[in-house]
């Protein structure tokens, strides 16, 4: 099972916050559950598989691509905000509490889906729940720091030990080379004394056989 | 004192009428072993050298070795050379390598045909021995860069894929500041790009002075600037190339042409 937990603002008073968690099985096309709260009260509802393709196929719209929609509108938080509008009516005695989901575009809305939620008896327990959603959640998400910090450090540390074991690679390559060339130019320059030697013996002989 | 050696059989007469003066012996054979198989050999042993001795053997150099080289008298030989006549069954002739001091006579014979680094002027040479001529060679000079590109041209191993950057002195943008060593931007790529540009042969200095080739710069493009006003000032322009030249240069085997690469 997986939930998110985002604050929505009502399109009818911007200043009001409420919490809205989705949860569902595996993809959200298969169906989900929906717990909205205000911190005070609480309702409930669930929209299945089967209505979800009904509204996609009411809207003419590809089942995939209408999923992706609620997903934008329900789960995808911050970065959606604006893009989506909550309506939210609740009767006098907060018994029942409608709640519609629309995608704003430049010329009004459409209705991507709406529902009818049920009032939740112990309001304290779903917020709770809530708090403790949150709760697990931030220290999953401080213990995965840490190990991701960890992690980064170890690399850190990786990358600057085989930065330096490179740079001894490099400089006994460098050695090495400047090594083995002077070694060679030495024993060239001894062959190329022993040429000119010969040719100076050459041209001596020649001299003397010119005497002679 | 010398060893009793007229029980000794006689395998060989390699060594028929020539006298050997063992100094010491080597970590796998004594001075008495090998003097008992030259007497195997037919040859015969001194304690002191004299007029008749062909040469010193030396295992392991002593004070006694150093003052008999101090003569200049005798040849010195190592145990080596020895070993060797013993395994080849051969009198195996004198090469450099065996020699550890050489007679005036000897010396000028061995002037004839090999060079003072022991490399012989007319017989091939091989790996082995070439290496075997190298390790002998006292004093290592290291040989500056520019020159080792000089001989590299002069005998075409330019094309060699170590050498993709030889010649170049490249400054890499890897310092906060621009002239300033101390402000090194440690864990970046461009540090791994410098040592890459030195392992295949390019000069890479800390300082952007005349006469850099190339500078190379990454990601952050912030001190192009500066580097170009001082580019200005320059007799001899310098290229400012992104890091993807070397890596692709690398690459491939070859130096890539700057111009796609230009900043």
């Amino acid at each position: 099972m997986e939930k998110t937990l985002n604050r929505i603002h009502p399109v009818s008073n911007p200043e009001e916050t409420y919490f809205l968690q989705v949860s569902w099985e595996k993809d959200l096309g298969t169906g989900f559950g929906i717990i909205l709260s205000d911190g005070q009260c609480a309702w409930t509802g669930k929209v299945s598989e089967a209505e979800i393709s009904r509204e996609a196929a009411d809207m003419e719209m590809n089942r995939e691509k209408y999923v992706e929609e609620l997903k934008n509108a329900l789960i995808a938080g911050e970065e959606s905000t604006g893009k989506y509008d909550f309506v939210i009516s609740r009767d006098e005695e907060n018994v029942e509490c409608h709640f519609s989901y629309e995608k704003n575009l430049k010329d009004g809305s459409f209705r991507l889906g709406s529902l009818k939620l049920q009032k939740v008896l112990s309001p304290a327990e779903v917020v709770k729940e809530l708090i403790g959603y949150c709760l697990d959640r931030l220290g999953r998400l401080q213990a995965k720091n840490e190990h991701l910090q960890k992690e980064n450090e170890r690399l850190f540390s990786d990358w600057r030990d085989v930065e330096k074991r490179l740079e001894k690679c490099v400089e006994a390559k460098e050695e090495l080379e400047a090594d083995l060339y002077n070694r060679f130019i030495l024993v060239l320059n001894e062959k190329k004394a022993k040429i000119r030697n010969l040719q100076k013996l050459l041209n001596e002989a020649k001299e003397s056989e010119g005497d002679g | 004192k010398a060893p009793d050696l007229s029980s000794v059989n006689k395998v060989s007469n390699v060594f028929e009428d020539v006298e050997f003066c063992v100094m010491t012996g080597t970590g796998k054979y004594s001075k008495s072993e090998l003097e008992s198989r030259i007497a195997e050999c037919g040859g015969s042993v001194v304690q002191n050298p004299g007029p008749d001795t062909y040469c010193v053997i030396v295992g392991a150099e002593n004070v006694r070795v150093k003052n008999i080289i101090a003569s200049n008298k005798y040849d010195v030989v190592r145990a080596e050379w020895l070993l060797q006549c013993f395994q080849t069954k051969m009198l195996v002739p004198w090469q450099p390598a065996f020699m550890v001091h050489m007679s005036p006579d000897t010396k000028e014979h061995f002037a004839r045909e090999y060079d003072r680094y022991g490399d012989s002027y007319t017989a091939d040479t091989d790996v082995a021995q070439l290496k075997e001529v190298f390790s002998r060679m006292k004093g290592n000079k290291v040989m500056p860069l520019d020159m080792i590109a000089e001989l590299e041209e002069r005998y075409s191993w330019n094309s060699c894929q170590l050498s993709i950057f030889r010649g170049n002195t490249i400054y890499v943008d890897c310092y906060a500041i621009v002239n300033e060593p101390r402000t090194k931007i440690h864990g970046t790529t461009l540090s791994i790009r410098a040592l890459e540009l030195r392992f295949y042969g390019a000069k890479v200095v800390s300082y952007l002075d005349e006469g850099v080739s190339h500078v190379v710069v990454g990601e952050d493009h912030s001190r192009v600037k500066e580097m170009k006003a001082l580019r200005r000032t320059f007799g001899k322009k310098f290229k400012i190339v992104s890091e993807l030249w070397v890596t692709q240069s690398v690459e491939e085997g070859v130096p890539k042409n700057e111009n796609q690469y230009l900043i």
